[in-house]
C-alpha cells in the first residue's frame, strides 16, 4: 500500500507531471480560461491516462521493442476515441462545448510520459493508479490556474457570478498569454514551497 | 520455447492484429452510437430552428412535437427554408453556414415576414475559441440579435459599446472575441440578401 501512496504524493505534488516536469502545457494554456471546460477536458485526461496506462502495461511483454512507441500512441488514440465517441453520443452538449479539445488529448505529452515511464515497466493495476494519480495531478494545476483567470476574466465560478458587476473584468485573462503569466506565477510559488522544504531536510539531516 | 519479440515476422503481425483489434472495437462503437448521434444532430437543429424564432419549449419531445406540428419546410434552390406564425404574424427561419475565425460556423437565422428585422440567430455548431469565440452561444449574445432591425440588410457587431435599441441595426462584439463576432455579421449580411431572393421581397 505504501507504493500506492507514494505514488499519489509523487504524481500530485512531488513530481507534478506540469509544475515539475512542464509537461502538457500546451492544453493548459487552452483550456483554462473556464473552469467548465477545465473540469471536462481534466476528467477525460485523468480517464485516458489511466486507461491506456492500463492496457499498455497489460500488452507490455508483448508489444516488439520496435513499434513500442507506435503501439503506445494506438493505444491512447483509441481511448480518447472512444472519450469522443461516448460524449458524442451521450452528453452532445459538453461534446459540443469542448469542440475540438477533446481530440488534442492524443496529443498531451503527459500521457505518452506515464506509458513510457511508469507502464512500460510495471504491473498493469499499479499501472492504472499511476495513471490515474498522474491525471489528478494536471487537473489540480488546470483547476487553479482555470480558478483565477475566470474569476478574474469573467468575475464568475463555474459560470456563476461571485463578483460584483462594478468589478472591472481583466480581459487580459480571458486571452491565452494570461495562461503564461499565472501558470508562471504558480510554479514559481510551487517550486519555491518544494525547494526550501528539500533545503530544510537536508540541512535537518546534517544536524544529526 | 521462447519467441523472438524483435522478430521482423512477429512486429508485422503484431502490429497488424493490434491495429485490426482496436479499429473493429471502434468501428463498433461508431456504429453502435450512429444513431443516437444522429438524433442528437437533429435535436440540435431542431432546437436552434425554435430558439431563432422565438418559440418556447420546455423539454426536448414538447420540442420535437412543436417542430413537428407547426413548422413548414419548404426546399428552395437547395436552401431549407422553415416557416410557421407566431402570434399571427408570419416568422421565416433559413439554415446558414459560414466560416468563423477557426472553422465552419452553421446555425439558424429567422427573419420577419418582410425581411425588415431579424427575430433571431442560434447556433447548431461552431469550434471558436471556447471561452472569447465560443461565446456566441450564450444567450446575451444571442439575445441582442432579437427583434434587432436590418439597416441596409444588415447588422453591425459594434466593438465599442452599441447602445441597446433595437432599431439601429447594432449590437456589442465578444470582447477579446472581435474577429468571431465579424463573422457573424458577415454571415448575416450574406445571407439577408438570399432570404429575401427566395421569399421574393425587396
Amino acid at each position: 500500500m505504501t507504493e500506492y501512496r507514494k505514488i499519489l504524493k509523487n504524481n500530485i505534488w512531488l513530481e507534478n507531471p506540469v509544475i515539475v516536469q512542464i509537461l502538457g502545457i500546451c492544453s493548459t494554456l487552452a483550456v483554462t480560461n473556464n473552469l467548465r471546460n477545465t473540469f471536462i477536458m481534466t476528467i477525460g485526461v485523468t480517464l485516458v491516462t489511466a486507461l491506456s496506462n492500463f492496457t499498455i502495461s497489460a500488452m507490455r511483454n508483448l508489444i516488439p521493442r520496435k513499434v513500442r512507441m507506435i503501439t503506445q500512441v494506438l493505444v491512447i488514440s483509441f481511448y480518447v476515441i472512444m472519450v469522443d465517441i461516448v460524449l458524442r453520443a451521450y452528453v452532445p452538449d459538453v461534446s459540443k462545448a469542448l469542440g475540438p479539445y477533446v481530440g488534442l488529448i492524443i496529443t498531451n505529452c503527459i500521457i505518452m510520459g506515464r506509458a513510457e515511464a511508469f507502464a512500460q515497466a510495471n504491473t498493469p493495476i499499479i499501472s492504472f493508479w499511476d495513471g490515474f494519480t498522474a491525471g489528478l495531478g494536471y487537473m489540480f494545476v488546470l483547476v487553479v490556474v482555470a480558478f483565477f483567470r475566470e474569476l478574474l476574466g469573467f468575475g464568475t465560478i463555474f459560470g456563476i457570478q461571485v463578483l460584483p458587476s462594478t468589478f472591472s473584468k481583466w480581459t487580459s485573462m480571458v486571452m491565452p498569454p494570461s495562461a503564461f503569466f499565472v501558470l508562471a506565477t504558480f510554479l514559481w510559488i510551487v517550486r519555491g514551497m518544494q525547494i526550501r522544504e528539500e533545503i530544510k531536510q537536508v540541512s535537518g539531516g546534517e544536524k544529526k | 520455447m521462447r519467441f523472438d519479440r524483435d522478430s521482423k515476422v512477429y512486429t508485422v503481425i503484431f502490429t497488424f492484429v493490434s491495429s485490426f483489434l482496436f479499429l473493429v472495437i471502434l468501428s463498433g462503437m461508431n456504429v453502435l452510437t450512429a444513431q443516437q448521434v444522429k438524433k442528437n444532430q437533429e435535436l440540435f437543429t431542431i432546437r436552434a430552428v425554435l430558439n431563432a424564432m422565438a418559440i418556447v419549449y420546455s423539454t426536448e419531445e414538447e420540442a420535437i412535437n412543436i417542430f413537428n406540428s407547426k413548422i413548414k419546410i419548404e426546399e428552395k434552390d437547395s436552401y431549407k427554408l422553415f416557416s410557421t406564425d407566431v402570434n399571427g404574424e408570419v416568422v421565416y427561419a433559413i439554415l446558414f453556414n459560414g466560416s468563423g475565425l477557426w472553422g465552419n460556423i452553421s446555425g439558424v437565422l429567422a427573419v420577419n415576414s418582410d425581411v425588415s428585422r431579424i427575430v433571431g440567430i442560434d447556433f447548431i455548431s461552431q469550434s471558436e475559441t471556447p471561452g472569447l469565440g465560443g461565446r456566441i452561444e450564450e444567450s446575451w449574445f444571442k439575445d441582442q440579435f432579437r427583434n434587432e432591425a436590418l439597416i441596409d440588410d444588415k447588422i453591425t457587431v459594434s466593438t465599442t459599446k452599441a447602445s441597446d435599441s433595437k432599431d439601429d441595426g447594432q449590437v456589442d462584439a465578444i470582447t477579446g472575441a472581435t474577429l468571431t463576432s465579424k463573422s457573424i455579421e458577415k454571415i448575416i449580411a450574406t445571407y439577408i440578401p438570399i432570404i429575401k431572393r427566395l421569399l421574393g421581397v425587396n
